[in-house]
C-alpha cells in the first residue's frame, strides 16, 4: 500500500471526533476562543496564525497558578500532570497533539514532514535551523540520542515502554531521520507527541551532558519558552525564547507559574485579578468562575475515568458475581452530583468521549456495559459467596483540595452505596506516600482511582489491567482481555483496533476488575483579557500561542 | 558569666545531637518510600531499583547516618535528590521568608496582646474584660488555615483592601513587603495575641494585688505610672518566657498560614519534605529550627536578667 494511505490511516486513527452537543450537555460553556460546535464534519475553522498574529498584542508576562505539584522538568522523566503542562512550553517532540474545538490530531512539530514508506517505518524530515535554548542545533543525531537514552536500560526512564517495539534509528542525514520498528505500532503518534508522549520530547544533549540529571531542574528544550528559575514551593518561571522556530512566536515575553495547592486561594487571586489563570480548579468553584463576567472557564469531558478498583488477587474479589454486583450498585448520578458537583458524565466502560473512533456513544448509555441498578446488584450478591455480605478494607489517600485519585471522599461516598448490598468497606486513610505503596504491594481490597490525560486505549486500559503490568494494582489476569489489546495495538487498521477494544470495553464492564464510575471534565480558566488560549483535552496548558489584550 | 554561657553551649549541642538522631530515625520509621515517590505513577521493578542504588537508600541506616553527621560538621547540609539542588541553597531561599513572617506576627500579637490583656485587666470583670477575653478566645480557637481564607475573602478579594497571597521580602521593599504581610500575620499571629493577651491579664491581675503596689498608689502615685512602670515590669516577665517558646513554635508551626497564603516558607518546605521523604531537607530543617529554637531561649534568658535583677549574678 502506498506510504501515503498509511499515513493517512494512522492519522484518522488516532484524530478524534468531539460531539460537544452530546457530551457537554448541561456543562455550560463560556467564551471558547475557538469556532467549533456549530461545523459538524467537514473543514474547521480556526485563526490562522496570520490571522491571529494581526490582531495579537506582544509582550506582558502572564500569571498562572500551577495547581498541582511538578515533580521533574526533564519529560522523560516527568510523570505528573503539572510536569506535562509545563514541559509542554519548554520542549518540542517530533510530533505535537492539535486541536481545533472539533477534532484532535498529531502533527509534524520539530519535523517539517512525516511520512511512512510502510507500516513499520517512519522517515521524518526535520526543520532547517531549530535551536535549543542554549544555541546548539537540533539536527537529527540529536533526534536519535534523545530516542536512545529513553530506550537505554541505565536512564531508568518510566517511559521507554512506549518504544519498546522500536527496533533501530537510522540518521539519514543532518535533518532526516528513520525510526524502524518491528511491528506496526498505533500508538506511535502519541508517544512520539512532545507533551503527553514525553519518549518522543527532544533534549538538548548537550545540556544534558553537562547537567547531568539537573536538568529536571535545568531544563533546556526547543520550546517557545525558556527556563528562567525555579524557586522551590514558590514559582518557576519561563520567558519567550526569541530564536524559536515557529516565527513571531510566543507573544508573551514571561510566564510566572506560581506553585500553589490550596485551591481557594488561588481562586481569590484570580477573581482580584492578582493572577491570570489557573491550570484547574475543584469541581465546587467551577460554577462560581463560570458566573465571573471577567473570567472564562474552559470546560471539556476529558479523556479519562474515575473508578473503583477491586483486588482480584484475593477474597473476597476474586469472586466474579462479588464484583458485578459492585460494579451495579454504584448510582452514578449521585456520585457525579455529590463529588463531581455535577462536572462529569456517567461511565459504561473505560474507554471515553475523546477517544471517538473507539467510543460508543449509542452503546454508552441506557443498560449496557456497566450502570446503576440496584435490585440487579442484590440478585448478584446473593449468587455471590457472600450471600450474607462481606467486610472488606478501602485504602484512601490524605489529598488537597481538588485532587480526585483515591480521596477520601471518594470513599465516604462509595462506601456509602456498597453498605446498601451487604459490602461493608472500612476505610483506611493513608499519607500519599504510603498509600503508593500499600497499592503495589496488594494490601487492599478497595481503592479508587483516576486514569487521565489519555488519548488512546492503549493507554488507558493496556498498563493498568493487561496482566503483569505495573500499574495493574488490582492484578487482573483474563488471557482473553490481554490478546485483545496486545493485537489492537500492533494493527493500524482502524475497523480491526475499534472491534478489539470494544470487545475489550465490553470485556471489563462484564468481568469487572474495575467498576467504573464517570469521565470528568476538565478545567482550564483564564481571565478574559488572556486571548487565543487553546484548551487541548489531555490537560494541556500550551501557551506559545497565547497573548494578553491589557486594552 | 563565661563558665555560664559555655555550660549553655555545652546543653545546646547537645540537645541538637539528640535531636539529630531522633529526626533521621523518625523519617526512616514512616511508611512509605521515597523512591516510590519520585517514580510517581510511573512506576516498575527495575527503575525502582536502579534510582535505590543511586540515592544510596541500599545501605543500612547507620553507615547512612554517620555519612550525613560527617558531612553536616562539614558544613554540608545535604542534597535534594527531587530538587536537585543543595539543602543550604534551599534553606537560604526560605528561611528568610520564614523569619519574617514570624517576627511580623510576632509583633501584631504583642501589639494585639499586651494592651488587650492590659485593658481587661484594669477593667476587670467590666464589658471590656469580657470583650477582650472573647477575641482572646476566639483567636486561640479559630484554625489558622481558615481564619487565613476567612481574612482573603473578606478583606482581600469582597474588599479589595490587601492582597490575597504572595510574599516580598522587606529587605527589598519595604512597604510593599509589609502590606503583603498584614493578613498573614494577623492569621498566625491571632492564636499568640489570643494567649498572650490572656497572660497578660492575670499577671497584670495577680501583680497588682501585690503589697508594693497597694503602697504606692497610697503614697499618691497616679494609676497610669503605677501600671506602666511598677507593674509591667513584673508582668513582662511571664510574657517574655511565653513568647520565646512560642517564636520558636511559630517558626514550625507556619504550615498552614503558608499554605493558604502562598508564602515559600520553612513551615511548607518541611510539610512537602515530610510528604515527599525527603529526608535530608527534613532532618536540615529540623536542625536549623532547634537551633533557631535554642537561640531564642538564649536571648529570652538575657533579657530576663535585664528585666529582673534579682536574676543578675554580681
Amino acid at each position: 500500500m502506498h506510504e501515503e494511505g498509511y499515513k493517512k490511516r494512522l492519522a484518522d486513527l488516532l484524530a478524534m471526533d468531539f460531539n460537544r452537543r452530546a457530551f457537554l450537555k448541561g456543562v455550560a460553556l463560556t467564551g471558547f476562543s475557538v469556532v467549533g460546535g456549530s461545523v459538524f464534519g467537514t473543514d474547521f475553522v480556526r485563526p490562522s496564525p496570520a490571522m491571529a498574529q494581526a490582531a495579537a498584542k506582544r509582550g506582558g508576562t502572564l500569571r498562572v497558578a500551577w495547581l498541582s505539584s511538578v515533580d521533574f522538568l526533564d519529560p522523560h522523566y516527568t510523570a505528573v500532570t503539572a510536569g506535562v503542562q509545563m514541559c509542554g512550553n519548554i520542549y518540542n517532540g517530533l510530533l505535537k497533539i492539535t486541536y481545533d474545538g472539533k477534532r484532535v490530531e498529531f502533527k509534524p512539530d520539530l519535523a517539517e514532514t512525516w511520512e511512512m514508506p510502510n507500516d513499520r517505518t517512519h522517515v521524518f524530515h526535520l526543520h532547517k535551523g531549530v535551536k535549543f535554548h542554549d544555541g546548539s542545533e537540533c539536527d537529527a543525531s540529536v533526534i536519535k540520542w534523545n530516542l536512545e537514552r529513553v530506550k537505554a536500560k541505565e536512564s531508568a526512564s518510566p517511559h521507554a515502554w512506549k518504544l519498546a517495539l522500536l527496533d533501530n534509528i537510522e540518521v539519514l542525514d543532518k535533518h532526516t531521520v528513520r525510526l524502524n520498528y518491528s511491528k506496526p505500532y498505533a500508538f506511535f503518534p502519541v508517544a512520539m507527541n512532545g507533551t503527553t508522549g514525553r519518549a518522543g520530547t527532544v533534549v538538548s544533549r548537550q545540556a544534558v551532558e553537562k547537567f547531568g540529571k539537573a536538568i529536571a531542574r535545568n531544563p533546556v528544550g526547543t520550546g517557545p519558552f525558556k527556563f528562567v528559575e525555579w524557586v522551590e514551593n514558590d514559582r518557576i518561571v519561563i520567558a519567550r525564547f526569541p530564536d524559536y522556530f515557529e516565527k513571531g512566536l510566543p507573544y508573551l515575553d514571561r510566564v510566572e507559574a506560581k506553585l500553589m495547592t490550596e485551591a481557594s486561594s488561588a481562586v481569590a487571586a484570580i477573581i482580584t485579578g492578582e493572577i491570570d489563570g489557573l491550570t484547574t480548579i475543584p469541581f465546587q468553584f467551577a460554577k462560581q468562575l463560570r458566573a465571573n463576567p471577567k473570567i472564562n472557564v474552559y470546560t471539556q469531558v476529558g479523556g479519562n475515568y474515575l473508578f473503583l478498583g477491586m483486588n482480584c488477587a484475593k477474597p473476597p474479589f476474586n469472586d466474579l458475581k462479588l464484583r458485578q454486583a459492585v460494579s451495579f450498585c454504584i448510582d452514578r448520578k449521585a456520585v457525579i452530583d455529590q463529588l463531581l458537583f455535577g462536572e462529569g458524565i456517567p461511565a459504561h466502560g473505560p474507554i471515553s468521549p475523546p477517544m471517538s473512533d473507539f467510543f460508543e456513544p449509542d452503546w454508552s448509555k441506557g443498560n449496557n456495559g456497566q450502570y446503576f441498578d440496584l435490585d440487579k446488584a442484590k440478585a448478584l450478591m446473593r449468587e455471590s459467596k457472600y450471600p450474607n455480605g462481606v467486610e472488606c478494607d478501602y485504602v484512601a489517600a490524605a489529598t488537597y483540595t481538588g485532587e480526585l485519585a483515591g480521596a477520601q471522599r471518594n470513599a465516604e461516598i462509595l462506601q456509602g452505596m456498597l453498605a446498601k448490598i451487604g459490602v461493608k468497606a472500612n476505610i483506611k486513610p493513608f499519607e500519599r506516600a504510603a498509600y503508593r505503596k500499600t497499592l503495589i504491594d496488594g494490601n487492599f481490597n478497595l481503592f479508587d482511582y483516576y486514569w487521565a490525560f489519555d488519548l488512546d486505549p492503549d493507554e488507558t486500559i493496556y498498563p493498568e489491567l493487561h496482566s503483569g503490568e505495573s500499574w495493574n494494582w488490582g492484578k487482573w489476569n483474563n488471557p482473553e482481555f490481554d490478546k485483545l489489546v496486545e493485537d489492537a495495538r500492533v494493527t493500524l487498521d482502524v475497523k480491526k483496533r475499534k472491534e478489539y477494544y470494544g470487545k475489550a470495553n465490553r470485556l471489563v464492564a462484564d468481568q469487572a476488575p474495575y467498576a467504573v464510575i464517570a469521565h470528568v471534565n476538565e478545567f482550564k480558566v483564564f481571565g478574559k483579557h488572556v486571548k487565543n488560549f487553546n484548551p487541548i483535552p489531555a490537560e494541556l496548558v500550551n501557551l506559545g500561542d497565547v497573548w494578553i489584550d491589557k486594552g | 558569666m563565661l563558665q555560664q554561657s559555655a555550660k549553655r553551649m555545652g546543653h545546646a549541642a547537645i540537645v541538637l545531637v539528640i535531636v539529630a538522631i531522633i529526626t533521621f530515625t523518625l523519617m526512616r520509621l514512616i511508611p512509605g518510600d521515597p523512591v516510590l515517590i519520585m517514580l510517581g505513577g510511573e512506576y516498575s521493578p527495575e527503575v525502582y531499583a536502579k534510582l535505590k542504588t543511586q540515592l544510596g537508600f541500599d545501605r543500612s541506616v547507620v553507615y547512612q547516618f554517620f555519612v550525613w553527621a560527617q558531612n553536616l560538621v562539614g558544613g554540608d547540609l545535604g542534597y535534594s535528590y527531587i530538587a536537585h539542588e543543595r539543602v543550604s541553597k534551599i534553606l537560604s531561599d526560605t528561611i528568610p521568608v520564614t523569619i519574617q513572617l514570624s517576627i511580623c506576627s510576632l509583633i501584631v500579637a504583642i501589639l494585639i496582646g499586651i494592651p488587650a490583656g492590659v485593658l481587661s485587666a484594669l477593667g476587670r470583670n467590666s464589658w471590656l474584660d469580657y470583650l477582650g477575653m472573647s477575641f482572646a478566645i476566639f483567636g486561640q480557637s479559630l484554625p489558622s488555615f481558615w481564619l487565613g481564607i476567612l481574612l482573603i475573602w473578606i478583606f482581600g478579594v469582597q474588599l479589595s483592601l490587601f492582597p490575597t497571597m504572595g510574599y516580598i521580602s522587606i529587605r527589598e521593599e519595604f512597604w510593599k513587603g509589609l502590606y503583603h504581610m498584614v493578613l498573614p500575620s494577623i492569621t498566625l499571629g491571632s492564636f499568640y495575641a489570643g494567649m498572650i493577651a490572656r497572660i497578660t491579664r492575670s499577671s497584670l491581675i495577680d501583680v497588682l494585688d501585690q503589697d508594693y503596689i497597694k503602697m504606692a498608689r497610697a503614697k499618691g502615685v497616679r494609676k497610669r505610672v503605677v501600671v506602666s512602670r511598677h507593674a509591667m515590669r513584673n508582668v513582662l516577665i511571664p510574657i517574655t518566657t511565653i513568647t520565646g517558646l512560642q517564636l520558636g513554635m511559630l517558626l514550625a508551626g507556619a504550615v498552614m498560614t503558608e499554605t493558604v497564603f502562598q508564602l515559600p516558607g520553612m513551615g511548607r518546605l518541611v510539610a512537602t519534605s515530610i510528604l515527599n521523604r525527603e529526608y535530608q531537607v527534613v532532618q536540615a530543617c529540623i536542625l536549623i529550627i532547634a537551633i533557631m529554637f535554642i537561640g531564642v531561649n538564649l536571648v529570652v534568658d538575657l533579657l530576663y536578667t535585664l528585666l529582673n535583677p534579682k536574676m543578675r549574678r554580681a
